[in-house]
């Protein structure tokens, strides 16, 4: 009984300061919201904050930092060949030209911006099932 | 004296990297979260992914933070939940020094937590849908955003939706009696999940 008495309040103040990091890491990604910076800086530096955040829940209220590295490599493998992966998409959004990719993409993939439109898009359909 | 530093070299690496019957050192319950865990997070990398492909393909994106939502409500509901959190991982701390009516008290406050945290949503969705948003439309112009907006945050809703259940279930079993530190500890895991997610959403989504 002893020992759980001495083990509670050690657990808990680092899991106090924790939550105080993460407050002040939340109102200071608040601040940078609305700060004009260009638009890449913003990102790295939301990008950053968030990870912090992440890497706090994670190691301390999850006990990432007590597991085994097996359990914590599995955690994190995944996440970052998803990051890869998706890395490779970032050529399909050109930007600066838009929508040029959905051009070449067949009418049933875009998403109709209204009743003329999803009209319009109806009928080829249509048509094609005519002929079979 | 080669051998014995052998020895203490497989030893070593034994610890971090051996099989035998437990090569991740957790019960099955947590291991079984952890892969959930995992592939949860997949799918909402997927999302985030998905809506930043469509923010940057599309002509126009209005400034959501400005114009749109309330950035106090949504730091009010990142506060919220973040604490809920904290409150969780302090449940399961006096799970496992065996004080299920400690634990039970600190669930009951998640809970509350959470409850806040949907209403607060709620409130939000209300708000938009009120102001003649849906999936494919919007008065902002782009479709894409009303839509990636309601995926995002309705999936994560429904995961506190579901994490309350679990909670819910959790702290009654406690307090009828049938109490594991293991079931406190999976649904703390899963609860520390949601509150990650939305820490991605609340900066990808809302701030960025």
């Amino acid at each position: 009984m002893a020992t759980q008495e001495h083990a509670h309040p050690h657990s808990y103040k680092q899991y106090f300061t924790t939550w105080c990091w993460l407050l002040g890491m939340t109102l200071l990604a608040l601040g940078l919201g609305y700060l004009h910076l260009p638009g890449g800086i913003k990102a790295f530096l939301l990008v950053g904050i968030t990870l912090a955040k992440i890497f706090l829940i994670g190691s301390i209220f999850m006990h990432l930092k007590t597991e085994r590295v097996n359990l914590v490599m599995l955690t994190f493998t995944p996440l970052i060949l998803s990051i890869i992966l998706f890395a490779f998409t970032a050529g399909e959004s050109r930007e600066g030209v838009p929508s040029h990719k959905l051009e070449n993409v067949s009418p049933a993939f875009v998403m109709p911006t209204g009743p003329h439109e999803a009209g319009a898009e109806a009928k080829p359909e249509e048509k094609a099932e005519e002929k079979k | 004296m080669e051998s014995t530093s052998l020895a203490e070299q497989q030893r070593i690496l034994a610890s971090d990297w051996g099989g035998g019957k437990s090569p991740f050192g957790t019960s099955w319950s947590k291991f079984m979260m952890w892969i959930f865990i995992i592939s949860d997070a997949l799918t909402f990398a997927g999302f985030l992914i998905a809506y930043g492909f469509m923010r940057k393909v599309a002509p126009a994106w209005p400034n959501q933070m400005e114009d749109v939502f309330s950035p106090v409500l949504i730091t009010f509901m990142t506060f919220v939940l973040i604490s809920s959190s904290a409150v969780m991982a302090m449940a399961v701390s006096a799970a496992k020094a065996h004080d299920p009516k400690t634990a039970v008290r600190y669930i009951a406050m998640t809970i509350f937590g959470g409850a806040i945290f949907l209403a607060c949503q709620v409130y939000e969705w209300a708000h938009f849908i009120g102001e003649g948003a849906t999936l494919t439309k919007n008065p902002w112009g782009v479709p894409q955003f009303s839509a990636s907006f309601f995926v995002i945050t309705g999936f994560h809703g429904f995961h506190v939706l579901s994490g309350l259940t679990i909670l819910a279930i959790v702290a009654l079993r406690a307090a009828m009696g049938k109490y594991s530190a293991d079931s406190v500890e999976n649904a703390g895991l899963y609860w520390h999940f949601v509150d990650v997610v939305w820490v991605f959403v609340f900066a990808f989504y809302y701030l960025l």
